[in-house]
């Protein structure tokens, strides 16, 4: 039987996975990760870090900015990329979506259709980037960690997704239909 | 009982559903639509929607990641 037919690759393998199934295995992994590295999950903090090393590759001196200026910042980006553990989880997940993605053999190089595209892309990441920032968290860090860990923060959040993700639609309907 | 077909490859969700609604609504009775999509949700999203209309819905994955979506307006 080739691969392609059997029933517990495509149950497992090919065929995307339940709602139901992806939240219980993101609330069990994620009780892993808060017991393992004592830190609550998040994902864009390090990508500030991220910038924060490329821009001193450069040339540039981020440790006399005021956000990494701040203490667990500041050791941080002292003590480097591998010692940073959402550094690591944010590779983890990069390689994990790529390896389900080979597994389902599903990858595939997509052309950019129009400059509309380009443009969105960048002013939404732009503005997620941002807000990210000034929300200490994405989606990630401050609604599902905030959430989890019961802080009023996390629901004000999930409000204010509601309230984006609809002017987003009209805007989505407005630009790109 | 014409064929249409609707190139939604490179579009991110919710716009292959969106054009896929919108499209349908030209078609008449006993047409097909073949959707070309290239994002995975949406392969999920837009033969659940036509099911939910009615519609007979046949999906087939044409390459990587790559797949055709037949829907034939049954009223």
């Amino acid at each position: 039987m080739k691969i392609q037919d059997n029933p517990y690759y495509k149950k497992l393998l090919k065929d995307p996975w339940s709602y139901t199934s992806g939240a219980v295995i993101l609330a069990l992994l994620n009780i892993g990760l808060l017991a393992s590295t004592g830190k609550a999950w998040g994902v864009t903090t390090p990508f500030s870090y991220w910038g924060a090393w490329i821009y001193k590759v450069l040339g540039g001196n981020p440790e006399s900015w005021f956000y990494f200026q701040q203490k667990a910042h500041a050791e941080a980006i002292k003590a480097g990329f591998w010692m940073d553990a959402h550094s690591v989880s944010n590779l983890g997940i990069i390689f994990g979506a790529f390896l389900a993605t080979l597994l389902a053999s599903q990858f595939k190089i997509k052309k950019i259709k129009s400059w509309k595209q380009v443009v969105a892309a960048i002013i939404g990441g732009l503005l997620m980037g941002y807000g990210a920032r000034i929300s200490f968290g994405c989606n990630i860090g401050a609604l599902f960690s905030g959430v989890a860990s019961m802080s009023l923060h996390g629901w004000v959040f999930m409000i204010f997704i509601f309230v984006g993700a609809f002017i987003g639609s009209k805007l989505l309907v407005k630009y790109f239909m | 009982m014409a064929e249409y077909r609707l190139d939604c490859l490179g579009e991110a969700c919710p716009v292959p559903l969106l054009k896929t609604q919108k499209k349908m609504e030209t078609l008449k009775v006993g047409d097909i639509l073949i959707v070309e999509i290239d994002h995975s949700c949406a392969v999920k999203n837009v033969p659940e929607w036509a099911r939910k209309e009615g519609y007979n819905v046949e999906i087939e994955e044409v390459d990587d990641g790559q797949w055709e979506i037949y829907i034939e307006k049954t009223k």
